[in-house]
C-alpha cells in the first residue's frame, strides 16, 4: 500500500503542515509513505500521475480565510482533470488553524470532501487542528503528554483508519463513502494563554522589522478609519 | 462603495451605484504565509503585483461581492487568492466573538457580504459548504451576510443587477 503525504502549505520548508505530516508518518505502519509538495498554483502532469498511483492521499494544509489556500485550490482543479476516476483512491485531510478551535476548519474539510466527489475519489475523513499556529514552538514530549497530545491522538486515529481501510479493501471503502467522522481538536494549552502568546509573537515580529507594537494597528494611507 | 471580486475577465453584470472591481489582470501571486501584511507593512500585502491593496479597498466598502465560479463549494482559485492576500483588512490580534476566536478589527466599517456563484454542476453539498464559508467570512471580517445566489452560467448573471 502506498500513501501520498501531500504538503499543501505555500512554505517549502518549516511549515506547520509539514510538522503534522511528520507526526502522522510516525504512526503509519505497513504502508509506504511518499512525500509530495503542492506549494505553488499548479500541479504538474507528472505529479498528478504519480498521485494517481497511490492508494491513499493525505492533504495537510493551513486554513486560509475559512477555506483552502488559493494555490492549493488551483492544484485540486488540476488534479481533478488528471484523475483516473476509477481506482477508489481514498483521501484524507489535515487542516491547521491559527484559531484555537479546530472546528473552524470544518468548511475547508468539506471543500476537500466535495472535491473527492467531483474527482472520483473516496473521502476518508479529516482532522481540524486548532491552535496550530504555535506547533513549531511546542516541544514534542513523550507520547501521551504535553500540549500536542490531543493532536497526536487524533493523528494516530487517522493513521489507524488509513491502514485499516487498506486491509478492508477497495470495494468496501467505496461502499462506505465516509469511513470515519472528522475529528476537531485543539492544543492542550489554555485558550487565553494561546491568545496572549500570539499577541506577544506579533509584537516580536513587528520589533524585528524595526517597527513598534502600535504599528500593528496602522491604517495605511488611503485606508478608512 | 461596493467592492466586487470576480474571476470573470469580461465582466458584463450591471452594477447599481458606486463600485470598484478586482478581476484577473496579469498573473496573481499566491499568499506565502509570511505575515508581512501584519508586521512589515501593516495593512498592505508585501507582494507587489497589483493585488496588494485589497485590504485597504475593503476598508472603504460597505458591500463585498464575490462573483465567482463555484469550486467544490469555495470561490475560484483567483478570487480565493485575492482574499488570501487581503487578510490585512483585519488586525493580527485575536478577540473572542460568540465563544470563538477571531481577529480584531483594524477598521470600523461593517461589510455586508454577498456571493454570486455560477457553474453548471454545483451540487447541494457544495451549496451548503458555500453558505457556511460566506457566514464564516462574515464572522471573521466582523460583518454580515447579505445574500448568496447560484446560477448555471456566467451569461445568466448578465440578466441581473447587483
Amino acid at each position: 500500500m502506498k500513501t501520498a503525504l501531500i504538503n499543501g502549505s505555500p512554505k517549502v520548508k518549516s511549515s506547520n503542515s509539514g510538522i503534522l505530516l511528520e507526526d502522522l508518518k510516525a504512526y503509519l505502519v505497513e504502508t509506504e509513505a511518499v512525500e509530495f509538495g503542492l506549494h505553488t498554483g499548479t500541479a504538474a502532469k507528472e505529479k498528478a500521475e504519480a498521485l494517481n498511483q497511490a492508494d491513499a492521499l493525505v492533504f495537510s494544509f493551513p486554513l486560509y480565510v475559512d477555506g483552502i489556500p488559493g494555490h492549493l485550490l488551483s492544484c485540486l482543479a488540476d488534479l481533478e482533470e488528471a484523475s483516473s476516476k476509477s481506482k477508489g483512491i481514498r483521501v484524507y485531510g489535515i487542516v491547521n488553524c491559527g484559531f484555537y478551535e479546530g472546528i473552524q476548519a470544518e468548511p475547508a474539510l468539506q471543500v476537500l470532501q466535495n472535491w473527492c466527489e467531483k474527482a472520483g475519489y473516496v473521502w476518508g475523513g479529516g482532522v481540524g487542528v486548532g491552535g496550530g499556529g504555535g506547533l513549531a514552538q511546542m516541544p514534542k514530549t513523550k507520547s501521551g503528554h504535553g500540549p500536542r497530545e490531543p493532536i497526536e491522538k487524533a493523528l494516530k486515529a487517522l493513521a489507524e483508519a488509513i491502514c485499516s481501510e487498506h486491509v478492508q479493501g477497495d470495494q468496501q471503502a467505496q461502499d462506505h463513502q465516509q469511513i470515519q467522522e472528522n475529528q476537531y481538536v485543539s492544543v492542550a494549552f489554555p485558550r487565553f494563554l494561546y491568545k496572549l502568546a500570539a499577541q506577544m509573537g506579533w509584537r516580536q515580529m513587528m520589533k524585528a522589522s524595526g517597527g513598534k507594537a502600535r504599528d500593528l494597528g496602522r491604517r495605511p494611507e488611503g485606508g478608512e478609519d | 462603495m461596493k467592492l466586487i471580486i470576480t474571476d470573470l475577465e469580461n465582466f458584463k453584470v450591471p452594477v447599481e451605484g458606486d463600485y470598484k472591481i478586482i478581476q484577473p489582470q496579469g498573473n496573481i501571486r499566491n499568499c506565502i504565509g509570511c505575515f508581512g501584511c501584519w508586521t512589515r507593512t501593516p495593512g498592505r500585502c508585501v507582494i507587489h503585483d497589483g493585488y496588494e491593496n485589497t485590504g485597504i479597498d475593503m476598508s472603504k466598502c460597505t458591500e463585498l461581492i464575490f462573483v465567482s465560479r463555484c469550486y467544490y463549494g469555495s470561490v475560484s482559485p483567483f478570487v480565493k487568492t485575492v482574499q488570501d492576500r487581503a487578510i490585512s483588512y483585519i488586525h493580527p490580534d485575536f478577540v473572542m466573538r460568540r465563544g470563538e476566536m477571531h481577529h480584531k478589527r483594524r477598521y470600523s466599517n461593517v461589510i455586508q457580504l454577498s456571493a454570486y456563484y455560477y457553474g453548471e454542476t454545483v451540487t447541494d453539498a457544495e451549496k451548503e459548504t458555500a453558505r457556511k464559508i460566506l457566514q464564516a467570512n462574515a464572522d471573521n471580517y466582523d460583518g454580515r451576510v447579505k445574500n448568496i445566489y447560484f446560477y448555471k452560467s456566467a451569461e445568466e448573471l448578465e440578466g441581473i443587477r447587483i
